[in-house]
């Protein structure tokens, strides 16, 4: 069956299983393969993606069900070649170590932050709690993700007391 | 959150580095096996026994067949049945029995590979599997240990289900029996799963040549290709094992458990095969730390010195031998690399059950036993009430001890200075003696101590790592070496270490994973070997590519080699530096002027295996009403001689605390009484998330006086080693209760009371 969904910004035509999962069509059909899949029961978050900001388990979700939504997967993080400021703390806080839970846990932070600029750490905590890492103990990720806030907010209050153009000509 | 400052020399080594490949990581772009596509590539999937022991009457794979896309089907019926051991690493290796074949006929344990699917696609394979149709006959099982070593307990390998027995015995007892101590208690801990994000998976490809390449996320290139080679009657050349990005291991990829079955199946079709495991699969049917009960006997004056210890430990291998002989061997041996005791003598045994495989995992061994002795020692300091941490500083190694069991120097053993930094950062004495309240909930301390080793050396085992570093025409060089990257940044710490003594960038070094056709030998990432071993192996072929800079730049600058000597990223003369050459022109000049190359190769043989020590505190808060446990801090002090990478060190540390809170919490691979295993995977196995971490604080102590890289030792095994006990002795305190049985659940701990145990 034919499927449309915009895909980290571009719009995607497929034909598709319809009982295809929205993990095997990211990975397969996109070659989207950042997407990893830890355990196909949504217990791990290996494979969290954002569906029009919320985070999902795409092993849990059929890929009919993201029709006309928004898709962003880890490849869709950077902007012009910038990494998202997330990416940038997670690499300067150690917060990677084999790398496979990363793409899911950077897109659960994410949503995180796109919801609640100001998280505290239990509400760090929280957003993580369905994705697991047996490497790093979380300590590292969690700071990451707070330090992403911090600099998000302080990127904010930059811009926020710039002139804008229309403020500058009163 | 260092003892020492970074020594001032030292310009890299020491400091904070994110992981060399993390750009990749987080931006998706690291190829893992299970990314990975080659041309004409075919999926396959298992068949796993869903019976834990019978016999195969029959098995009908024709419908399987039929289905469009299966391009073929295998079981015992159209495979090799020659027995081998995935667990060899050498050829001729002692303690490997061969036990197991590609596929069974008889099925050992619930999860036995029973046949595989091939098809052009994994969704097909996995289809075709439940088209098969086998018919078992059904025979006992054995679900533990005791069970299975009974008069009359049905035979599980021709040998009988005693795999292994064995004593060890040094010294005599010292007595001064008036007013001795004596504590015996039993022990037991879980089967564990490694539970590594990635899943198992493998990849293989085998051409007209003959040519068998095999693509894995393995701890061994070197021991894929003898079992591999071995198996199929190839020559070690025909066999070429690269090691590709792992998502995490654990010990769970030590043994090559996919490698034969894969390659198999390539060999069989002419084309490349994939297998990937699902996580239950991952969970029953790879392998798990294996369920241990230990007795330990302890005999203490009353001053709180160890006179005696005896220990008995069985041991559960599961369905089939791999590591479980030399897993037993190492329990035996890490207890009198902890504590000074005149007479040790550990009994151990090791059975065959219908349950699933146990192998390698972090430190094997060692959590183990640690946990039974710690938890042992913890009932003595109450005996005699003592403090736990006096009673321990009462026994401890020291620095320069030897090992009496080995015969080996336990090296520059800072174990005691672990506890006293440790006890005074915790606040110990205070918060041991608080008053631990009464009613529902109750808080509590715990501390454990923890040894293990730097390699594999021994007094009749060698340890090696050869390594080959050529430098390029801009002074950039590439160290060309058998590393398995697991996950926890092995190849940064290399990397490190190259450009600490060439006195170059980071980023102008490169460094390989394991190849076995390219790259030199390497035993593989395993047995705390990889920075001791390996990193002192990078550093002293740096040593010697510095010589032969040196030699090179006397002929091209026209000098005295003495006259000269390695500056950073060039070479230059002694006196005030007066003409140097950078690494990249004397490079050029060698090749242009001199017709010579720089490069050189390098064996480093290992000549000591000191003690890694860890020590650790935990306070738990016990809801007395639900059984449930939270650990709400923990402090983690480690002897690690000289952190090269640091905040990957306390990487180390924390995620190994995670896997020891686990360990004694909440995670074990279950059975039902009829040896199948509880369906879903993550759903029934649990392992600690980011809400239930507590702070982890860790303290690093640091020293040059043993003989690794920098005075550097081992991390990543030891630091999960004293994690469980800390946090069960932490639970004895806050309810007074002896709780040794190990996962303590929620339903333990209310046992524990309801049986009277505690006090209100």
């Amino acid at each position: 069956m034919r499927l449309s969904f915009v895909a980290n910004g571009v719009r995607r035509e497929l034909d598709i299983d319809p009982t295809a999962r929205l993990v095997d069509v990211l990975r397969l059909d996109l070659g989207l393969t950042g997407t990893k899949e830890g355990c196909g029961e949504g217990e791990c978050g290996a494979c969290t993606v954002l569906v029009d900001n919320v985070a999902v388990n795409s092993c849990l979700l059929l890929a009919v069900q993201v029709r006309g939504k928004r898709i962003l997967t880890v490849e869709g993080l950077a902007r012009d070649g910038e990494m998202d400021v997330l990416q940038q703390h997670f690499i300067g806080h150690g917060a990677v170590q084999c790398g496979f839970c990363s793409p899911g846990m950077l897109l659960s932070a994410k949503a995180l932050l796109l919801a609640n600029p100001h998280p505290s750490e239990a509400e760090i905590r929280t957003a993580l709690a369905g994705n697991l890492c047996r490497c790093t103990g979380y300590a590292a990720i969690v700071a990451a993700v707070a330090a992403a806030g911090e600099t998000m907010a302080t990127a904010r209050a930059a811009c926020a007391s710039e002139p804008s153009g229309e403020g500058a000509s009163t | 959150m260092s003892a020492r400052p970074v020594p001032g020399d030292l310009k890299v080594v020491g400091r904070d580095h994110p992981i060399a490949d993390a750009s990749v990581k987080v931006t998706g772009g690291l190829v893992y096996a299970t990314d990975m596509e080659l041309p004409n590539m075919l999926h396959a999937k298992l068949l796993l026994s869903t019976v834990p022991h019978g016999r195969i009457i029959r098995i009908d794979t024709s419908e399987a067949v039929a289905l469009p896309g299966v391009v073929a089907v295998f079981s015992h019926e159209n495979a090799p049945v020659k027995t081998y051991s995935r667990y060899r690493m050498l050829p001729g290796q002692n303690s490997c029995p061969e036990d197991e074949t590609l596929f069974a006929q008889t099925v050992r344990f619930a999860g036995d590979r029973v046949a595989a699917v091939v098809a052009v696609n994994a969704r097909i394979a996995g289809d075709a599997v439940h088209l098969i149709h086998v018919e078992y006959e059904e025979l006992p099982v054995l679900l533990t240990a005791e069970e299975s070593l009974q008069e009359g307990a049905p035979r599980l390998h021709p040998a009988g289900n005693l795999l292994h027995e064995f004593d060890e015995l040094v010294g005599e007892a010292s007595f001064s029996a008036a007013g001795a101590v004596e504590v015996t208690t039993t022990v037991t801990t879980p089967r564990v799963h490694h539970a590594a994000l990635e899943p198992h998976t493998c990849l293989a490809d085998y051409d007209e040549s003959g040519k068998l390449t095999i693509w894995s996320p393995t701890q061994s290139v070197f021991g894929a290709r003898t079992v591999v080679a071995d198996l199929f009657r190839l020559n070690y050349n025909q066999v070429r094992v690269i090691k590709v990005p792992m998502g995490g291991s654990f010990g769970g990829k030590q043994e090559f458990i996919l490698e034969p079955v894969t390659a198999f199946m390539a060999m069989r079709t002419r084309r490349p095969v994939r297998l990937v495991l699902d996580r239950e699969e991952c969970i029953f049917a790879t392998m798990v730390r294996g369920a241990t009960a230990s007795r330990v006997s302890l005999t203490v004056s009353v001053d709180g010195a160890l006179r005696s210890l005896d220990v008995d430990t069985l041991f559960d291998a599961g369905a089939y031998a791999t590591s479980s002989i030399d897993y037993a061997a190492m329990m035996a041996h890490k207890l009198t690399r902890l504590y000074r005791v005149p007479r040790y003598h550990h009994h151990g045994r090791v059975a065959y059950t219908t349950t699933p495989v146990a192998g390698g995992c972090r430190a094997y061994g060692a959590p183990e036993i640690v946990a039974a002795m710690e938890i042992a020692m913890d009932q003595v300091a109450r005996e005699l009430a003592m403090d736990p941490v006096e009673l321990r500083l009462r026994n401890l190694v020291h620095p320069l001890d030897v090992d009496p069991l080995s015969g080996m120097s336990l090296g520059d053993a800072r174990v005691r200075q672990c506890l006293t930094e440790g006890a005074k950062a915790f606040g110990w004495s205070e918060r041991f003696r608080a008053a631990r309240g009464g009613g529902r909930y109750r808080r509590g301390v715990g501390v454990a101590c923890g040894a293990h080793k730097n390699g594999i050396l021994s007094a009749d085992f060698p340890d090696f790592s050869t390594m080959t570093l050529k430098m390029n025409e801009d002074g950039s060089v590439a160290l060309i070496a058998s590393l398995h990257e697991v996950g926890c940044g092995s190849l940064t710490v290399m990397k490190l270490i190259v450009a600490e003594e060439l006195g170059i960038s980071p980023e102008t070094v490169s460094v390989t994973e394991a190849d076995s056709d390219l790259t030199p030998y390497d035993f593989g990432c395993y047995g705390s070997r990889v920075t001791y071993v390996c990193g002192a192996a990078a550093y002293s072929t740096a040593l010697a590519l510095k010589e032969r800079l040196l030699e090179a730049a006397a002929e091209v600058m026209l000098r005295p080699p003495h006259e000269l000597r390695v500056g950073d990223g060039r070479v230059e003369t002694r006196e005030g530096a007066s003409e140097s050459l950078s690494f990249g022109a004397l490079v050029m000049a060698a090749k242009t002027q001199l017709g010579e190359d720089v490069i050189v190769q390098h064996t480093h043989r290992a000549t000591s295996n000191p003690g890694a020590y860890s020590v650790q505190f935990a306070e738990v808060l016990v809801d007395c009403a639900s059984g449930l446990t939270r650990v709400t801090d923990f402090l983690a002090v480690g002897d690690v001689g000289q952190a090269i990478n640091r905040s990957m060190v306390e990487g180390q540390f924390l995620g190994a605390i995670q896997m020891g809170i686990g360990f004694a919490l909440c995670e074990e691979v279950g059975l039902d009484d009829g040896g199948r295993p509880a369906p879903g995977g993550f759903k029934n196995y649990h392992v600690v998330n980011a809400p239930d971490m507590p702070d982890v604080r860790v303290l690093l102590v640091e020293h040059d006086g043993d003989d690794g890289p920098y005075g550097a030792k081992s991390v990543g095994e030891i630091a999960t080693v004293p994690t469980a006990p800390a946090v069960v002795n932490a639970m004895n305190h806050a309810l007074g209760t002896t709780l040794t049985e190990l996962p303590v659940t929620p339903e333990r701990v209310l046992a524990a009371l309801s049986r009277g145990e505690g006090e209100a």
